[in-house]
């Protein structure tokens, strides 16, 4: 068999899978749908969602518990503060005798949602230095909210106090509360705003990239393998002409082009969210050469060559779609493990064997491209041993592809 | 019928401690259609998978005869045509592409296996389905595509494993019709079925297999003459009536291996039955 024909075997077996695949609505929705439209929608919706929650919990009228050993007027412009932030406040007098740290009482009111925070303030006349505590639940969103307004009217308080305390002394405030201060340029930080926006991606992109290599590659890899056992489908195949090899080659070629599509939606969605939907906020496009954005596809290619082999191999091994599932699902840890490790790495004076070592290099390669650092022998290695682990795993994955036991399923 | 087409010699194929074929010697000849007569477990699936090169055999060898010169399994997988026991078929796919995908993986010009999916798509009555997605078929429908997958790339021999079973009367009559209609025309068919009354139907040399081993290899005629009796079912049984070697087995066993089977296989006493 020449070597046009068996090209023609590979692109045939490519093309019936990817037609078999893509004719499953459902295919459609995970492979297109929903990696196109996630970035959007969560940079869109989500803070829509979330605005309007903040909103709906800000607009809540809380009932709070304030213990003093003061009189009233001396916290008025604590309970201005309350009352201007929609906490109705009942005042106690708080008894000298009573245990300070006794709160017993407090929680058993919060917990029955007599009021949403409970404000204990004492005042040493000796110091002058008033003293609280805040008791609340921060299983409670309730209690949670007042507990955060609170704090800031407390915090206003106490900024107020301290300017008048050192108006009364005839000091100046400024120098006093701000003694060290910068000089207000306009541009400290040398870097662009791209090359900010690099760097804050050079944690996220290769981060997303390999989680999704190696979660869009599962599903197809067990479809066109552990799938065809189960359904019997595999065993007619088997006794055509065609070489195992070929065929792995074209199983290959469907479960990549799959993945490849997916991973292309998904950077186009957070493209197209960051370009127009966050246009104006402190993301923005990163600024990369041609070089870094053909040196990153390469990247990303060599890495899902190694991951899609790996997982077809695994599933060529189990007899059924459910082990299958079973054996790849704890399996993902081995990409995301290194995915996050790679995150910590620094890449200033990085040791070269780390752009050796089994997807860590792949991941630390798409850092420094994000960064559009090229350093000639960083990517040297990662290419030649990317390449390498990439042949290991089609070698051990054709391996898998010549079991005898191929042929008998459950079914 | 002429020429020898494939010769399989001396094979032995074992899973593990269990052998599925002992020792197996046969030759297929041109043109003939051959029934593979056994029980379930008898070894068919093993016979047929060991033909087509899903298996290879621990021992002895299958060859493959073209214009006089003998060859293995790989350079000669374009000639065979395979009917699997699952049909399997993809169920996204229409029953042409199903057929299609097969015959160009065998190198065949979609227009020449189109031309041959509908002449035999009309003798098993399925031509008007031929563009239908495959996952409403009956099992009847879905054997018959797979019958017409087999044939689409012309192939010089046949495999057929069990082609009628869990079909209608009608439909396993048109696979059985269609088989002969091949045998008319010159082709090999290897036709493996539990049914012997089917294979006297359509072969004119059957072969039977019991616990992986030939039991006997000839016509219709022969078999009946060779076991002395008057039907084939009853040679069937006498040809694959294991109580004697059973007995010879047992008989020969030591104290250790009896003591054992008593213990494990809980105390099981074998029942001989008596020599008529």
């Amino acid at each position: 068999m020449n070597l046009s024909s068996k090209f023609k075997n590979i692109l045939t077996i490519s093309n019936k899978e990817l037609v078999d695949y893509i004719r499953d609505w459902r295919t459609l929705l995970a492979v297109v749908l929903v990696p196109l439209l996630m970035f959007p929608t969560i940079f869109f919706v989500l803070p829509i969602v979330l605005q309007s929650e903040l909103d709906e919990r800000q607009s809540l009228h809380l009932d709070i518990r304030v213990e003093t050993n003061q009189d009233s007027s001396e916290i008025q412009f604590l309970l201005d503060g309350f009352s201007e932030n929609l906490l109705n406040y009942s005042i106690f007098e708080l008894d000298e005798n009573i245990n300070i740290n006794d709160t017993s009482m407090l929680m058993e009111g919060i917990k029955n949602l007599n009021y949403s925070s409970v404000l204990r303030l004492t005042y040493d006349s000796n110091t002058t230095i008033w003293e609280y505590y805040i008791v609340y639940d921060s299983t409670k969103e309730s209690s949670g909210e007042a507990y955060l307004r609170i704090s800031k009217i407390l915090s206003d308080w106490e900024e107020n106090l301290t300017s008048e305390r050192i108006s009364n002394e005839g000091l100046n405030e400024e120098a006093i509360l701000n003694p060290v201060k910068p000089w207000e340029i306009s541009q400290g930080d040398i870097a662009t705003a791209g090359e900010q926006a690099g760097f804050v991606f050079s944690f996220i992109i290769p981060l997303f990239v390999s989680i999704w290599t190696a979660t869009s590659g599962v599903q197809p890899s067990i479809d066109m393998t552990a799938g065809e056992r189960e359904r019997g489908t595999l065993e007619s195949l088997l006794c055509s002409p065609c070489t195992r090899f070929e065929l792995l080659l074209g199983k290959w070629l469907a479960v990549t082009c799959i993945v490849g599509v997916s991973i292309f939606l998904q950077l186009t969605g957070l493209v197209f969210a960051i370009s127009f939907l966050m246009s104006g906020t402190f993301l923005e496009p990163p600024e990369l050469s041609l070089t870094s954005i053909l040196l990153f596809l390469v990247a990303v290619s060599v890495f899902g060559i190694m991951v899609v082999a790996l997982e077809m191999a695994v599933s060529m091994r189990s007899r059924s779609v459910k082990e299958a599932g079973s054996i790849l699902g704890p399996m993902m840890i081995f990409f995301f493990l290194p995915a996050i490790f790679a995150q910590f790495i620094n890449l200033e004076g990085v040791e070269l064997f780390w752009f050796a070592v089994p997807a860590v290099n792949v991941l630390l390669a798409m850092r420094e491209l994000l960064q559009n650092e090229i350093y000639f022998m960083h990517v040297l290695v990662w290419i030649v041993s990317s390449l390498f682990y990439a042949g290991c795993a089609t070698w051990y994955a054709s391996r898998q592809f010549l079991r005898e036991d191929l042929v008998e399923s459950i079914s | 019928m002429s020429g020898l087409l494939l010769s399989v010699k001396n094979v032995t194929k074992s899973f593990g401690k269990i052998n599925a074929l002992e020792n197996l010697s046969i030759d297929i000849q041109k043109g003939a259609v051959i029934g593979l007569v056994g029980s379930n477990g008898a070894g068919k699936t093993t016979f047929l998978r060991l033909l087509c090169g899903l298996y290879r055999p621990n021992s002895g060898n299958v060859v493959f005869i073209k214009d006089g010169i003998e060859d293995d399994i790989e350079k000669f997988r374009k000639s065979i045509g395979v009917l699997p026991e699952s049909t399997g078929l993809y169920h996204r796919l229409t029953a042409w592409e199903n057929i299609r995908y097969h015959s160009r993986l065998h190198g065949i010009d979609d227009t020449i296996s189109w031309n041959r999916t509908l002449r035999f798509s009309k003798a098993l009555s399925i031509n008007e389905d031929l563009m239908r997605h495959t996952r409403g078929f009956s099992r009847g429908m879905r054997q018959k595509t797979a019958l017409l997958r087999a044939l689409a790339h012309g192939p010089e021999i046949l495999l057929l494993d069990e082609p009628t079973a869990g079909l209608d009367v009608t439909s396993a009559r048109l696979v059985r019709k269609l088989v002969l209609q091949l045998k008319e025309e010159g082709g090999t068919v290897i036709y493996s079925t539990h049914n012997l009354s089917e294979a006297e139907k359509v072969c004119d040399r059957i072969i039977i297999m019991h616990n992986g081993q030939l039991r006997f290899d000839g016509t219709n005629e022969d078999l009946l003459s060779e076991t002395d009796t008057k039907s084939l079912e009853d040679a069937y049984v006498k040809l694959t009536n294991d109580d004697a070697r059973i007995k010879d087995k047992v008989e020969q066993e030591g104290w250790f291996a009896k003591t054992w089977r008593q213990i494990f296989t809980r105390n099981i006493e074998y029942a001989f039955q008596e020599d008529e």
